[in-house]
């Protein structure tokens, strides 16, 4: 008995500093976010503090930049899909027992462990409408093909490269302004280059380590009994790799949704401010300016509640569906 | 396992020891003071000359902080010693939060008026409800910049002001030039977007009624102000476009942008200030000359000015003082005068020899035109009934739309000029005071 309360007394001291440092950073502020929300705080002292409970929230549901950095964050979200099936083909590729491998799975990793803000400064020069190296390709195959001249012909208003974090079109043509269809929306813009960025960032980080681990794990035999049957490579993929990979897979997936829910804010601050006109405005990003630039705290406190409760809700949701597709 | 934790735990002890040694300090018996400004070289200058003046003082510069970091570090007792105010929303934001110390009557006491001292149109980013909290460290009113050899070349006479914006226009389209494929290889004119505010003044329009009680941005006259200044790009194609910009882009800090296309003699003409030079000094034998801006229906032009505040809270904020009487004087106004960082706050300073003719660049034979634009400067309209921050993003938004040509001129504005109201609403919902001052002002209780 005694050894034990010494066994613990020991544990407890090891534990201090870091459980320290949890309540006083992390547990500690969290609950003053959530004390603030219901509140009025607001950084310009003539505007006395008040407790104004649920005010801050009802604000929200009539706030319509909220509902639009909502259907932003929702839209930049959108190659959440594609980074993972990336990272997994990556992942796929890299378990192969070649020569020098070891030296491509660095070379793909690299991306994440450079700094952010250098890739991202180096994407906005890739994405210069008119010396960026993606027009370069995109002007010349236009030329090429006599893209322009056709659908002038066709009658169309001729064709030309994206202007990229400049624009306000999208793939799902939607307006900048409101949640609706608008005409001549239509086109790649400053969503569609976060995306692209957003995956091939995505593709060869963690993804792809989490992947790499994951099919290194497939016990050999069950390949081995596959190729026994005459199983074939999709085959093999397909019954086993992949049934083999959905923790794996699952893990990902939940990771990914939230990362993504709580994202843009660097891509927002580096390459656009947010543009144009509030495009690539994410929740994060509206939180920041909404605390630190409009300094209504209070209400960019409620504003981060709605954000962790929609994380924790579809977290909820992907745990529910998701593991009832796991048997192991 | 263990001595490897403990060998860890001595290097990252001795790494801080090293890191603690190495901090720059102020040397011993000198007050160290922080100025939050922008990273201008011409700053540096300004600061050695104050630590000469000043030696019981070290100050130095934190270039990397904009107003909401200032304000929250001040708030929590860790703010700069001084920093600066880039117009009068920004003032109001600095007062309004408590940041700033109202120094009225410490200035007075040292024998500074402002009021008699100062050009009128500083006072905007310097005087709030009658009481003193800052001191402008220059003031600039914008003109346009002609590049000579680019005129010589296209055979074009060097313009004279006053001059219109027509007259401007037949130049800018003469200057525009096309290569064989018939993109635009320079542009008659370059400016940059933020400059709206001067067009809306000069067709008579306003941002807010001159109360500020309601944002008037959708009236007749700054529809047609900004019309025409979307036209520069895409009517009549003087003036660089977005995805044109975008091509010019230049590597990004200070004085980049606009200074750097012109300095590379991208456009035969620009709108800016006589702080462009702390750039195009360095551009080696750039032939300049300078004209008034163009009018329209009013001789206005827009000045901005930047201010020197004393944070409410430092512990040395008496010492911080120091520098506000520095900017005073004449040693500091006529370095900003010989940097050509603007023009010198104190109009006094402006009526020297040194100031129409610097011994060190005797071919910056123009200044007289940089202290007559002052003359006819006038501030950025604001409101006190809404954040400035707020304002901006809401304008932002509408004015991108439009840059970008994918929204016209008047629905845009009538939805910047509808949104801005809805955010004064909201503010006076929220602020009791602005609410009575809302009142005693209009008589109403929120606008129409």
């Amino acid at each position: 008995m005694k050894s034990r309360r010494h066994e613990l007394r020991a544990a407890l001291g090891f534990l201090l500093p870091n459980l320290l440092g949890f309540l006083t950073f992390t547990a500690g502020p969290v609950l003053f976010s959530l004390v603030v929300s219901f509140s009025n705080w607001h950084l310009h002292r003539t505007i006395p503090f008040q407790w104004i409970w649920s005010g801050n929230f009802l604000a929200l549901l009539r706030d319509p930049q909220f509902i639009m950095y909502s259907l932003n964050t929702i839209y930049l979200m959108l190659g959440l899909p594609l980074a993972v099936a990336g990272s997994l083909a990556l992942a796929i590729l890299l378990s192969q027992r070649l020569r020098g491998i070891v030296v491509y799975r660095t070379l793909f990793y690299l991306p994440t462990f450079t700094a952010g803000v250098a890739l991202m400064l180096l994407w906005k020069a890739l994405y210069n409408p008119e010396f960026g190296a993606f027009n370069a390709v995109i002007n010349r195959a236009l030329d090429l093909a006599h893209a322009d001249q056709l659908v002038r012909s066709l009658g169309g208003a001729g064709v030309s490269a994206p202007t990229w974090l400049l624009s306000t079109k999208n793939l799902w043509g939607l307006e900048a302004e409101y949640v609706r269809v608008g005409p001549g929306q239509w086109g790649l813009g400053a969503r569609d280059a976060l995306i692209i960025m957003g995956v091939w960032i995505a593709i060869g980080g963690n993804n792809m380590l989490l992947y790499l681990a994951g099919v290194a794990n497939i016990p050999t035999e069950l390949v081995e009994a596959a190729q026994l049957d005459g199983a074939g490579r999709w085959a093999i993929f397909r019954n086993v790799t992949w049934p083999q990979l959905a923790p794996t897979t699952f893990f990902i997936v939940v990771m990914s949704c939230i990362g993504g829910l709580q994202g843009g804010f660097e891509q927002a601050r580096v390459m656009t401010q947010g543009g144009p006109a509030g495009t690539t405005t994410t929740i994060a990003y509206y939180i920041y300016t909404k605390a630190f630039e409009e300094f209504q705290i209070g209400y960019a406190a409620a504003l981060s509640w709605i954000l962790f409760s929609a994380i924790f809700v579809i977290t909820m949701i992907n745990w529910r569906l998701g593991s009832k597709e796991l048997s192991y | 396992m263990r001595a490897f934790f403990v060998a860890a735990f001595g290097a990252l002890m001795l790494l801080s020891l090293v890191a603690w040694r190495i901090e720059p300090r102020s040397p011993a018996g000198k007050t160290p003071l922080v100025w939050v400004s922008d990273d201008n070289p011409a700053r540096r200058g300004q600061i050695a000359l104050f630590n000469k003046l000043h030696p019981e003082y070290d100050l130095r510069l934190d270039p990397g902080s904009g107003m909401e970091k200032v304000i929250l570090q001040c708030l929590a007792g860790v703010g700069p010693d001084l920093f600066d105010a880039y117009g009068p929303s920004q003032l109001d934001s600095y007062v309004r939060s408590g940041a700033a110390w109202d120094v009225t009557d410490e200035l007075a006491k040292r024998g500074i008026d402002q009021a008699r001292e100062v050009w009128p149109a500083a006072l905007a980013t310097t005087v709030r409800d009658g009481r003193v909290y800052a001191f402008p460290t220059n003031i600039a009113v914008d003109a346009i910049w002609i590049n000579k050899d680019l005129f010589d070349a296209a055979g074009d006479p060097y313009p004279k002001g006053p001059w219109t914006w027509d007259a401007f226009l037949r130049v800018a389209q003469r200057l525009t030039l096309r290569d064989d494929r018939g993109r635009i290889k320079q542009f008659g004119f370059l400016c940059d977007w933020w400059y709206w505010p001067q067009f809306v003044m000069q067709w008579g329009g306003r941002i807010y009624s001159p109360d500020g009680a309601r944002c008037v941005v959708d009236s007749p006259e700054a529809i047609a102000a900004v019309q025409f200044m979307h036209d520069l790009m895409y009517k009549y194609h003087v003036m660089p476009t977005p995805v044109d910009e975008a091509s010019m882009a230049t590597q990004g800090g200070w004085g980049s942008g606009t200074i750097s296309y012109f300095g590379t003699g991208r456009g035969a003409m620009a709108m800016g200030g006589r702080w462009w030079l702390c750039t195009l000094r360095d551009y080696g034998r750039l032939n300049l000359g300078v004209v008034e801006s163009p009018y329209a229906k009013r001789r206005i032009l827009r000045s901005y000015t930047r201010a020197t505040l004393v944070n409410r809270y430092s512990p040395r904020r008496e010492q911080a003082l120091d520098f506000l009487v520095y900017e005073a004087g004449k040693a500091y106004n006529d370095l900003i005068n010989r940097q050509a960082d603007a023009v010198a706050a104190v109009i006094r300073y402006n009526y020297t020899p040194e100031f129409l003719h610097n011994p060190e660049h005797p071919e910056e034979d123009y200044n007289e035109v940089w202290r007559e634009v002052v003359k006819y400067g006038r501030p950025d309209d604001w409101s006190p009934f809404i954040n400035g921050q707020t304002a901006t993003r809401i304008l932002d938004k509408q004015m991108d739309l439009v840059k970008n040509d994918q929204k016209p001129v008047p629905e845009a504005l009538r939805d910047a000029a509808r949104l801005v109201n809805e955010e004064i609403a909201k503010t006076l919902d929220m602020d009791p005071s602005l609410r009575l001052k809302y009142y005693r002002l209009t008589g109403r209780e929120r606008p129409e």
